[in-house]
């Protein structure tokens, strides 16, 4: 049976309605992207390096400039100390953040979704609907989503602010954000990171009997991100535009064959009989 | 014509055998109750005919549908009240009946806003209708969730206990609008119900269920007549002695005669109630007895249910 978009709109935007209305699902999503698009990068790195006086040992980040690719090398040349920290550390040391945040933001609604109507004991009666299995999982990967990826485009937004607003002084008017990695890490990397991880998690939802069961399973996806993350920090990856076309690449390949095995394994007729 | 239509429908849950090779059917525009206790397998029987958890064995027809094959159009035809409410308590009365309206296919906009007014204002929810569910009683929510099962004009619903956890009021209010329901726009109804008046007031035909398997079925009448046998005769007297009980005893109609002394009353079981009724009186008044009323007692349909269940 074709997939109708019109109704898996329909469950996202019912989905919403309630989300939106629950402080305790919307408390985390603005606050934690607030925390890496705003507070980390002011307190770790700007702050600092403004106060710092010029020649400031670069410490520990040596590793990982060290480590860095040439064409990186070349952009760092003629470059102060405090210039090179500033650069690396906005520019390629929180470009991973920027995939924890959708994640961590959808985590919560992702593992809500079935396993909440399930405890809340509305899943009879929307399971009862001439909804089809694929309209339903489409319904739900939407409504955790839409509003991470809404959260991930404003945190880009002002985190490109503030890191501008310190470029603009440490670098004599250049402005370092936005720029192609960049655009492409949270238009094509983020989402097909973040479709991946939501698709999971709603799968697990479905399965386990209760939301914190479905969100203590949900954070084990965060581990291969994580593994970005340290592979950016140690300098073993850098997000060059390359390397994120060939992510965005792979990820959308498992996108795809995770809403494939996911609409397979949803079996509205067993959601019940678990519960039975 | 057949509504529903099952056939050996079977569910078991691990080793538990929740419905067992129930088959029945259910004629077009009847009320039909399945009565049974709690845990006798009526839920499971509704899930498995609204496509909500599939047969272990067996097979079913709804509206003309396959409930294996044609589970979406099984479920555009039938209207659902599941055994909770299962409502968005964060949504206001209004939200949860456009959802669902949507949900079964009313996209016309006119038409969903015209059906769903209709729909509250039939049951006194119209000026609430902006408010939360949350802060809706359980009668208003159980009548919310009827208004919803009813958004799409279903020909064919299925009430799980629509009067559980009410109180004597709202219950009554709740039937009172299933008859209304059943009469004035003539829907097939399958009523899942351990309650007795539910099944006696609106149901033309009953089956009873237990542990799973179908124990009779019939009009509540019929069921009366086929478990508790043929009605008794209750003869109220002014004063009650031996004379009396002695003259009752010996015609050749009666089989038994139990004497409640308290109440000067006798109740006798009789081969044939309607006949034998004049010839039982006219020995009373002969001898002696000044009769103040004579009833044809039939047993009430709990007497008879929970006879059933128990023997079961």
């Amino acid at each position: 049976m074709r997939l109708r978009i019109q109704k898996a709109m329909l469950v996202f935007r019912k989905d919403w309605r309630e989300v939106s209305r629950n402080w305790q699902v919307i408390l985390p999503i603005v606050v934690i992207p607030f925390m890496f698009s705003v507070l980390l990068p002011v307190l770790l790195v700007l702050i600092p390096s403004l106060a710092a006086t010029p020649g400031t040992s670069l410490g520990g980040f040596e590793t990982m400039i060290q480590n860095l690719p040439k064409h990186v090398q070349d952009e760092l040349a003629g470059m102060t100390d405090q210039q090179v920290m500033v650069y690396i550390m906005s520019l390629y040391f929180f470009a991973p953040f920027f995939l924890i945040i959708p994640l961590m933001a959808s985590s919560v609604i992702a593992s809500d979704s079935f396993a909440g109507e399930k405890e809340r004991k509305t899943i009879e009666a929307l399971l009862a609907t001439p909804i089809s299995d694929s309209e339903l999982f489409l319904g739900k990967i939407l409504v955790s989503f839409i509003p991470s990826m809404m959260v991930t485009v404003v945190s880009f937004i002002i985190y490109s602010t503030v890191v501008d607003l310190f470029s603009f002084a440490i670098f004599n008017g250049r402005l370092l954000l936005p720029n192609l990695v960049w655009i492409l890490l949270i238009f094509g990397l983020a989402p097909t990171v973040a479709l991946a991880s939501i698709g999971l998690t709603v799968m697990i939802s479905a399965k386990v009997k209760g939301f914190r069961e479905a969100q203590q399973i949900s954070v084990i996806l965060l581990i291969p991100i994580l593994a970005l993350v340290f592979g950016q920090v140690t300098g073993a990856i850098i997000f060059g535009p390359v390397v994120v076309t060939a992510l965005i690449g792979f990820f959308a390949i498992i996108d795809l064959a995770v809403f494939k095995i996911g609409v397979k394994l949803f079996k509205r007729e067993e959601i019940l009989s678990k519960l039975a | 014509m057949s509504s529903v239509e099952t056939n050996g429908l079977t569910r078991r849950f691990g080793s538990l055998m929740a419905v067992d090779h129930l088959s029945f059917e259910v004629k077009e525009g009847e009320v039909f109750g399945l009565l049974g206790p709690n845990g006798a397998g009526k839920t499971t029987t509704v899930r498995m005919l609204a496509c909500l958890i599939s047969p272990s064995e067996g097979s079913a027809r709804v509206g003309g549908y396959d409930i294996g094959r044609d589970s979406l159009k099984v479920r555009q035809i039938v209207g659902i009240l599941t055994e909770n409410p299962s409502l968005y308590e964060r949504l206001t009365a209004y939200e949860n009946m456009d959802f669902f309206a949507e949900a079964y296919g009313l996209s016309d906009v006119q038409e969903k806003r015209n059906r769903i007014r209709e729909l509250l204002e039939f049951f006194e929810l119209w000026k609430r209708r902006n408010d939360k569910v949350a802060t809706f009683s359980k009668g208003m929510k159980q009548k919310l969730a009827i208004a919803r099962a009813l958004v799409h004009k279903p020909p064919i619903l299925f009430l799980d206990e629509p009067t559980a956890g009410l109180d004597p009021e709202s219950s009554k209010g709740i039937r009172d609008l299933m008859e209304r329901l059943s009469q004035r726009e003539k829907h097939t109804i399958l009523l899942c119900t351990h309650h007795l008046e539910d099944a006696e007031k609106l149901c033309s035909r009953v089956m009873i269920i237990n542990r799973g398997k179908s124990v009779i079925v019939g009009s509540p009448d019929e069921l009366r007549d086929k478990i508790a046998g043929q009605p008794v005769l209750q003869v109220t007297l002014k004063k009650l002695n031996q004379k009396i009980i002695e003259a009752v005893k010996e015609l050749k109609q009666v089989k038994e005669v139990d004497v409640d002394d308290s109440a000067s009353r006798l109740i006798i079981t009789l081969d044939d109630v309607k006949s034998a009724t004049p010839e039982v009186v006219r020995s009373i008044v002969y001898a002696g007895g000044m009769v103040l009323s004579v009833n044809a007692l039939r047993p009430s349909l709990e007497e008879t249910y929970l006879k059933l269940v128990k023997e079961e």
